[in-house]
């Protein structure tokens, strides 16, 4: 007996259509499940910002070594590391004009706003979940103990394990998930505390 | 590097004698707590948020009347109604002796400020709203408490972190007890700070040389709404009636 061509024809959009669901369905799960168990994935359409000045680590803390608190201040103290004002910047390129064409703008920008007073619109890169209250200050203050650092260490050994070779981008990008769930393993890891109004209120 | 300790417990002592209803506190603690400005239509509404306020009763018949003036915040019960009544565990008890409230896991039930016999907890109808010029004045260590989530008096925790903050960097343990201290790392929360006649005391109830560990032996000692078993971390120290003039107290 042949089959029913009537019914051949009906079923034909109700599997294609299905088919078509079962597949954006099955493609969200595995996504999901994959950028879960390799959180990273969720940083892929994080990408660098551009900056209003094309400032580079790789020039100052990389090449030049300086040291991540000499900018960023108030991170030893408080809970924001701090953007280091204009004024600061100007410590060392009110002298500093640059030599190569490419670098030479950028840094004549940088006097533009000096000599303006402005300060400068940089676009924030790494931003918490609301709700978080996050202390920079007393990470610091514990995680040489946590990494084993020992007496005599050098800052980046600590900011990295966060912000990762912050030395090594020529444009700033997270590199962490920064979600609850990193936090979290890491408390439970070191034996921090755990309990929610830590952070959240 | 451990768990912090678990033999803090916060306490909160208010000296009805001493409160003349000035309501210093509130104003602190709406500004400290970024507590929505609450409007005439929110009181007719009942929907008003003053995670403090002082409740005024009126004692005797014309001429000779009293003002009696309650401050009334969180009580943060030990046994408190509101914790098991939270389906997703927005609200529970830390080892501190503080009522937490979980903003992020709130899901806006209600049931706590129902089953809440105080009436401290508020829920937000809308989303809170600021007048321009006080834009700036909202506190960044707060968090802005957004439509649809139960709030209350935190005892200042945001403070407690700080004092926390501040205690490890001069290299104690934790925060100093005494409320009025005034060196570094003494943690009180705003409506102490700014209450001019002293009749808020705050501390650490488990150190016997603390204040309010003191304070708290006081035979003028009670509890609001004792018989309901909540056992309170807010401890009222009865009026002392200059006319009933048996003066033994304190």
């Amino acid at each position: 007996m042949r089959p029913d061509r009537k019914l051949l024809l009906l079923s034909l959009p109700v599997v294609l259509i299905g088919g078509l669901v079962a597949t954006i369905i099955g493609g969200f799960v595995i996504w999901r499940v994959a950028a879960h168990y390799f959180y990273p994935l969720e940083l892929i359409a994080k990408a660098a910002p551009t900056q209003p000045i094309r400032f580079t680590h790789v020039t100052h803390a990389g090449q030049l070594g300086i040291d991540c608190t000499f900018c960023h201040r108030t991170v030893t103290e408080e809970r924001t590391a701090g953007i280091p004002a204009v004024q600061q910047c100007m410590f060392c390129h009110a002298v500093i004009k640059g030599v190569e064409e490419d670098k030479a703008s950028e840094i004549a920008k940088l006097q533009e706003y000096a000599a303006n007073d402005e300060p400068i619109d940089w676009i924030r890169v790494h931003r918490l979940p609301d709700h978080v209250q996050f202390t920079h200050e007393v990470h610091i203050r514990r995680l040489p103990e946590v990494l084993g650092l020992g007496e005599d260490f050098q800052i980046q050994a600590v900011c990295s394990t966060c912000h990762g070779k912050i030395w090594e981008m020529e444009e700033v990008r997270q590199v962490r998930a920064l979600k609850m769930g990193d936090c979290v393993d890491c408390h439970r890891a070191n034996n921090a505390p755990t309990d929610c109004v830590i952070c959240h209120y | 590097m451990a768990e912090p300790q678990v033999d803090v417990k916060w306490s909160m002592v208010v000296d009805i004698d001493k409160c003349t209803g000035c309501q210093a506190c509130v104003v602190a603690c709406q500004s400290e707590n970024n507590v929505p400005i609450s409007t005439q239509e929110l009181y007719d509404q009942r929907r008003q948020m003053t995670w403090i306020r002082v409740e005024r009763y009126w004692e005797g018949d014309f001429p000779d009347v009293k003002a009696r003036y309650i401050p009334i915040m969180c009580q943060h019960c030990d046994t408190a109604p509101c914790e098991p009544v939270c389906p997703v565990f927005a609200t529970y008890h830390n080892n501190e002796g503080l009522n937490v409230q979980v903003y992020n896991r709130c899901v806006g039930t209600r049931y706590c400020a129902n089953n809440c016999p105080y009436q401290v907890r508020f829920f937000n109808f809308w989303e809170p709203v600021w007048p321009d010029s006080l834009k700036n004045q909202l506190n960044p260590d707060v968090t802005v408490r957004s439509r649809g989530i139960m709030e209350k008096c935190s005892f200042c925790v945001q403070r407690l972190r700080r004092s926390e903050r501040d205690a490890a960097q001069n290299g104690d343990d934790r925060p100093a007890d005494d409320a009025f201290d005034p060196s570094h790392g003494a943690f009180a929360p705003a409506c102490v700070r700014a209450c001019p006649t002293d009749a808020l005391v705050f501390g650490d109830a488990n150190n016997p040389n603390s204040r309010v560990a003191s304070l708290a032996h006081s035979d003028r000692r009670y509890h609001l709404l004792e018989h309901l078993g909540t056992e309170p971390n807010v401890i009222y120290l009865k009026k002392i009636d200059p006319e009933a003039g048996d003066g033994n107290h304190e």
